[in-house]
């Protein structure tokens, strides 16, 4: 409870903070670099999750634990939500920036086959009734997804020509100003906040619904 | 009780020969892929011809037409062998009598084969209605075949899967494009090249398919067993 | 010397209870009905004991010679019988045999798949396809499959469906020459079927 608090109260500063505090960065039109305060903490959920789920998919074949599957699932279902999110605010941005909404440049390409394998996922999920096998065909597909995304590497070979701003809005650049810096490592740690918060919540969800049928029988579970 | 004088490849080749016998006497799977095929090539052809794209662009859209060709076709009909033995219901015997490995091998054999059928028939057909000039032909001819064994290695385990799944129609292509895609891109450039006659040291294009086949093949071997003993 | 042992076996799907706490355990020459009412999961029971279905609590055991048999090698000592385990329609009975001799890694040649076959008594139909086999023939083939890696444990569910007077002398013969050379698991509703049995586990009680 006081988790929650403190984070919309944590929220509500950093979104005050990113339009009124923190100034716009050089090199960009308008305001639009405030958009950095929330596209890329975004960006780095999705990647968070996704990597969370992939790391308890694998976990969940080899040790059979319904756990960590509802880890792997609600930890897809987030990193999906992130990355719609990301990308929505990502195309906000190149509008305003390159002049369209969409151009396939690099991390758009990434990105849209990144929601493809996700969106794959979920229907393989919803097309298996049999809960444990729908657990272990998600798992095996999101395995095999992964391993074709070095080859994203090969077919996107123009990532150094990207549009996408790596320099100038990175948090590792020197150069970037204290405020900005501030209020970036914060948003970073309120959506990082939020993220969990949302994941623990799903995860007890998903646990709840499995218990009910399991506590019928009063008998534990075999696995 | 049995003794085992056999090897995986003999089993897997026993499967091979079967799934070929039974496609021989129903043509089931060929038919769906040929058929579709065929359309798409005739529908495209008929659409497009020889000379409505200009000849700067053929080398890249003709390459994209023959791949989109291709691909759909495949993801036709290579869920076929897996789907039968679902619904005949021979699945559970087949379970009962082989190594899950060598369902793997075997089934990957025969989509090879079917995937081999296709593109016998579809790529010279293609190269001769639309007038598809091919300046490169070896180079052409290694990525036509890379591609192909790389569609069999991306979409068998797949197929395992949706067998199992209660709505099969579009599943298998929902599932397998994403596992596709940087398969077919690759292949669509190397075809590209192929076409406009680029001598790229090395054959880059072939080079990345081939490590597509083999890492789906390992990752599959690993992962089917899972999918299979489920 | 083949032993199987189950230890505390239930099975629900989703919230319906099909049957638990199943415990047996069956040495060499050993032979035990299953029986009970439709839906009481005798079929279920077969499932889970070859291992093609998983149990929702306890768990199947095989041993040889008192060493545990691993779950990856358990299809060499198990032969089944089942009307939901079809064999391949655009196959012949002998082109059938010879697949699953080689997929099993059998050494055997033409003249063993005959010979299985004409156990059977099906030697005349040997190079009919599946599709044109009467459902009785099929049943026959079926028991063929099953016997063909000479199995310790024989799992028969309904092994006497659609078999006439000369198919129920073939598969008593089956049943008592398992007596000498292993097991055999019968699940039926028939009384007859159950009278081959030593033992009875009724499912519905």
């Amino acid at each position: 409870m006081i988790f929650k608090l403190l984070l919309t109260m944590w929220m509500a500063v950093i979104i005050v903070a990113a339009f009124f505090y923190a100034g716009t960065a050089a090199g960009f039109p308008g305001q639009t670099s405030r958009i950095l305060f929330f596209h890329v903490p975004q960006a780095w959920i999705a990647t968070l999750a996704f990597l969370i789920s992939m790391i308890a998919s694998a976990l969940y074949l080899a040790k059979r634990k319904v756990e960590t599957d509802y880890v792997a699932q609600s930890a897809a279902e987030l990193g999906f939500l992130f990355c719609v999110l990301a990308t929505v605010t990502g195309s906000i941005f190149a509008k305003a920036t390159w002049g369209s909404f969409w151009n396939w440049d690099p991390r758009q390409t990434s990105i849209v086959i990144l929601l493809m394998i996700y969106g794959a996922y979920f229907a393989l999920r919803s097309a298996v009734s049999d809960p444990e096998r729908s657990r272990v065909f998600a798992g095996v597909y999101s395995i095999l997804a992964f391993a074709t995304v070095p080859f994203l590497v090969f077919i996107v070979p123009r990532i150094t020509a990207s549009l996408h701003p790596e320099d100038t809005m990175s948090p590792v650049n020197p150069g970037m100003d204290p405020k900005t810096l501030k209020v970036f490592l914060g948003s970073l740690l309120a959506y990082t906040g939020l993220f969990i918060w949302m994941l623990r919540l799903r995860i007890r969800l998903l646990r709840l619904k499995g218990l009910r049928v399991r506590d019928l029988y009063h008998e534990p579970d075999n696995e | 009780m049995q003794t085992r004088s056999s090897t995986y490849l003999n089993e897997a080749v026993a499967i091979w020969f079967r799934d070929l016998r039974s496609e021989f006497r129903t043509r089931y799977a060929l038919n769906a892929i040929l058929m579709f095929a065929v359309t798409t090539l005739i529908a495209v052809s008929f659409s497009i011809g020889s000379f409505r794209i200009e000849e700067a662009e053929r080398p890249f859209l003709y390459s994209v037409l023959l791949w989109i060709i291709l691909t759909f076709s495949a993801l036709s009909g290579l869920s076929r062998s897996f789907v039968k033995e679902e619904e005949a219901g021979t699945i559970d015997v087949l379970k009962l009598s082989a190594r899950p490995q060598a369902v793997f091998f075997g089934k990957l054999l025969f989509n090879l084969t079917l995937l081999g059928a296709l593109e016998l028939i579809i790529v010279p057909s293609f190269i001769f209605l639309m007038a598809y000039q091919i300046n490169f032909p070896g180079f052409f001819v290694a990525m036509i075949i890379s591609g192909g064994l790389g569609l069999g290695a991306g979409t068998t385990i797949i197929a395992a899967m949706i067998a199992r799944a209660s709505t099969r129609g579009a599943l298998f292509s929902v599932l397998s494009l994403p596992l596709l895609l940087p398969l077919m891109i690759t292949c669509i450039k190397g075809c590209e090249r192929a076409a406009i006659g680029i001598h790229s040291a090395g054959w880059p294009e072939v080079k990345i398919a081939v490590a597509y086949v083999i890492i789906m093949v390992v990752m599959s071997l690993f992962l089917f067993p899972l999918i299979w003993e489920e | 010397m083949f032993t199987l042992k189950v230890s505390g076996i239930g099975k629900h799907y989703g919230e319906t209870l099909v049957f638990k706490n199943i415990s047996f355990q069956l040495n060499q020459g050993d032979v035990l009905a299953i029986t009970g009412w439709n839906g009481s999961g005798k079929s279920t029971l077969l499932r889970i004991i070859a291992g093609l279905v998983k149990p929702s609590t306890g768990r199947v055991e095989m041993f040889f010679n008192a060493d545990p048999i691993p779950k990856e090698s358990r299809r060499r000592f198990i032969g089944m019988v089942a009307p939901a385990l079809s064999l391949y329609d655009e196959l012949t009975g002998l082109e059938s045999i010879e697949f699953f001799c080689r997929v099993r890694g059998l050494a055997c040649n033409r003249n063993d798949c005959l010979n299985i076959i004409e156990l059977v008594g099906l030697a005349e139909h040997a190079t009919k396809m599946g599709r044109e086999y009467s459902s009785g023939m099929k049943q026959r083939l079926k028991l063929a499959q099953a016997l063909l890696h000479k199995p310790p444990l024989l799992l028969l569910d309904e092994p006497a469906t659609n078999l006439d007077s000369k198919g129920i002398d073939v598969l008593e013969q089956i049943i008592s020459n398992q007596r000498q050379s292993g097991m055999t698991v019968i699940a039926s509703n028939e009384k007859r079927e159950a009278d081959y049995a030593d033992t009875v586990i009724n499912l519905s009680e």
